[in-house]
């Protein structure tokens, strides 16, 4: 059975969620905005993985994992695979997605440069768009940690905004 | 007939367990759910190379006691299910179905946004949905 969600709904959930936490709940504590919204995408992503890998044989590795992610889990959510995945081969994968389908819609005052470096405190004061920005994509990184960290990985995500609505996701993998 | 159904999170913790017995023998099925961990353990650790289905979900006969036999599950996120059954002639295929089956039902109550992770699950449409599965075990088989 395979059920469908509207994806202009999904998209204003989020924008939603966003907004209420970033200027509702937590309106002076932008870090405790972003963890709780990355809290709400953890569990997102770790009921997701649960369904999403019923059929598959048990992985025998990260890289399996992490490939999991880009493919099939991917396409379940946005209907397309990352475009490009990077690896050190020491536990660290930059997954970039070009149209990244939730930033899709997103518009930026063009007299602002849009980049920025959400893991970075003080670009997000400089830029105040980067940091809305940013804020969105928590959200997406909790979904990815969940899904690596009910499939055993334990894992921090962070996400990067190159150039709109390109973006890339940087999994560091615990050791 | 199944006699004992165990769900067992990732630590060896229970998630679920029940059993199917009018009789007062609980205890006693519970212990052998908790001997076939160790055997999964063995089982996923130390895996037989040969083996074509190495990865595979359903890891088969764990082991048989006298009066049972105790049959295992490992799904991609670590979660054990354990059957224990009386039958003693039972097919692998209706094993496999019936965890499938036990399967999506597990995940459509894990999904619940209300479940949190790692406890154990209290839902009783899960509880009854199980119980219909149970029922139906084997049945396919007969007809």
């Amino acid at each position: 059975m395979v059920r469908e969600v509207s994806e202009s709904c999904v998209e204003s959930l989020l924008a939603e969620i966003v907004l209420s936490y970033c200027s509702g709940f937590y309106a002076n504590k932008p870090e405790l905005a972003a963890r709780r919204i990355e809290a709400i995408g953890f569990q997102v992503g770790h009921q997701l993985s649960e369904r999403y890998t019923m059929d598959r044989p048990r992985f025998t590795d990260n890289l399996e994992a992490i490939k999991f992610i880009c493919k099939d889990f991917w396409s379940e959510l946005f209907k397309k695979q990352i475009d490009n995945l990077k690896t050190n081969h020491r536990g660290t994968f930059v997954l970039q997605d070009n149209k990244f389908r939730w930033l899709a819609h997103m518009s930026i005052d063009p007299s602002v440069q849009a980049s920025g470096n959400i893991q970075d405190p003080s670009a997000m004061a400089e830029n105040k768009s980067a940091q809305a920005t940013g804020m969105h994509l928590y959200f997406p990184c909790g979904i990815i940690r969940g899904a690596l960290s009910n499939l055993g990985i334990a894992c921090a995500v962070s996400a990067d905004i190159s150039n709109l609505p390109a973006c890339s996701f940087v999994i560091r993998i615990k050791a | 007939m199944i006699v004992c159904l165990a769900v067992v999170g990732h630590q060896n913790n229970p998630l679920y367990i029940q059993s199917f017995t009018d009789a007062d023998d609980a205890l006693k099925l519970h212990h052998i759910v908790h001997c076939s961990l160790d055997v999964i353990d063995e089982r996923v650790n130390n895996p037989k190379k040969s083996s074509p289905t190495i990865n595979e979900a359903f890891l088969g006969l764990l082991y048989p006691t006298e009066n049972y036999k105790a049959y295992g599950y490992l799904t991609n996120t670590k979660v054990k299910f354990i059957l224990v059954t009386t039958d003693l002639d039972v097919r692998d295929a209706d094993v496999r179905s019936f965890f499938r089956r036990f399967h999506t039902a597990y995940v459509d109550a894990v999904s619940n946004p209300f479940h949190i992770p790692g406890k154990k699950i209290t839902s009783k449409t899960f509880a009854e949905r199980v119980s219909t599965i149970v029922k139906s075990f084997g049945l396919s088989s007969a007809s």
